[in-house]
């Protein structure tokens, strides 16, 4: 058997998953091969390591402090599912919001321009002059039109 | 999945509103559930109090069980679900994770009560002490699919069809955490085995 299939193995050797034939020649190879059996020490070894740690035991009463909170209501996960989409509706909201404002802004201006343009023409005596109308100089002087 | 799995026989009388069920369900898997969320997120207290609102959860989802799975596969899937929503709201408010590290601390300082493992040398102790930081803050660094593989293979012995219904993913992908994972646990304890 090859070391990289034996090393391929490791996770199976440590979870039990090898039949007795490959388990055989797993341990067959390992007597062999120094590299390998390092490689393996090292592989099961942290696995046999984390077994030293034992947990902690549950605090007396734990169940029936437990069945006392059966009557709560539950935690609410505050819609961690509509959290972020939420968020994003109110980003594109205001964006919206304040791009309609900036668009509104500007209609208004642009119309207090016209207005006033409009009040400039109708005190514009040269514009009943078929002679101004016609080559439009005089308009061109008056830089708000 | 039929009714001489004794889990599921309780699971069906909590169904019913059997309360001294859900009693007997908690005695059996109160350790495997505390310890699980401990592994994930190192706080004794809060580890305790997320595994009441797992079994408020089974409670509550008794109307709907349907015993398809073994019972500690779907107790595990809500487990993890409870770590993940843990960690979601750490993000949300890193300030409180900041006080939940604070482990209580009894006078010897030796923290949480752990079982005796009848050690009597104190440096030995402490030495061993240590190591179990060492071990457990070396899990909790995994990635979270990893971290739930590991503990569930190495700490519940469920296995990778478990694990995987569990994560929602393959048997395949499920061994590929465990290598991934045992190939960095590996390599972050080097030098303590």
């Amino acid at each position: 058997m090859s070391c990289q299939r034996v090393r391929n193995q490791f996770d199976a050797r440590l979870d039990g998953r090898l039949t007795a034939s490959e388990q055989a020649a797993f341990d067959a190879h390992l007597i062999g091969c120094a590299d390998c059996r390092s490689e393996w020490g090292a592989y099961s070894g942290v696995w046999q390591m984390l077994g030293r740690d034992e947990g902690i035991e549950p605090s007396i009463g734990f169940a029936e402090r437990t069945l006392r909170r059966l009557n709560e209501p539950p935690v609410v996960v505050h819609g961690w599912a509509w959290g972020r989409p939420l968020r994003w509706a109110a980003l594109a909201a205001s964006i919206i919001a304040l791009g309609v404002g900036a668009w509104s802004r500007h209609e208004r201006m642009l119309d207090q321009k016209r207005a006033e343009v409009y009040a400039r023409m109708r005190q514009a005596d040269y514009l009943e002059d078929y002679d101004v109308i016609a080559n439009l100089d005089k308009l061109k002087e008056d830089h708000s039109l | 999945m039929t009714s001489s799995d004794p889990d599921v026989t309780l699971m069906l009388r909590v169904r019913d509103g059997d309360t001294e069920a859900l009693r007997e369900l908690i005695e059996r898997h109160q350790r495997a559930v505390i310890n699980t969320i401990h592994r994930a997120i190192g706080d004794a207290w809060e580890a305790e109090d997320l595994a009441q609102r797992v079994f408020l959860q089974v409670y509550r989802s008794s109307k709907r069980y349907k015993p398809t799975a073994k019972f500690t596969t779907w107790l595990f899937t809500i487990t993890r679900n409870t770590i993940l929503n843990e960690h979601r709201r750490r993000n949300r408010h890193p300030a409180d994770s900041l006080d939940a590290l604070q482990e209580p601390r009894d006078e010897d300082g030796a923290g949480w009560q752990a079982p005796d493992s009848n050690v009597r040398d104190p440096a030995q102790a402490a030495v061993e002490r240590e190591l179990q930081e060492k071990i457990t803050q070396a899990i909790r660094e995994l990635p979270e699919a990893q971290r739930t593989a590991v503990i569930l293979c190495r700490y519940e012995g469920l296995s990778y069809e478990e694990i995987a219904t569990v994560l929602g993913c393959s048997v395949s992908a499920t061994k590929s955490l465990l290598h991934r994972a045992r190939q960095t646990l590996k390599e972050k304890l080097r030098g303590y085995y």
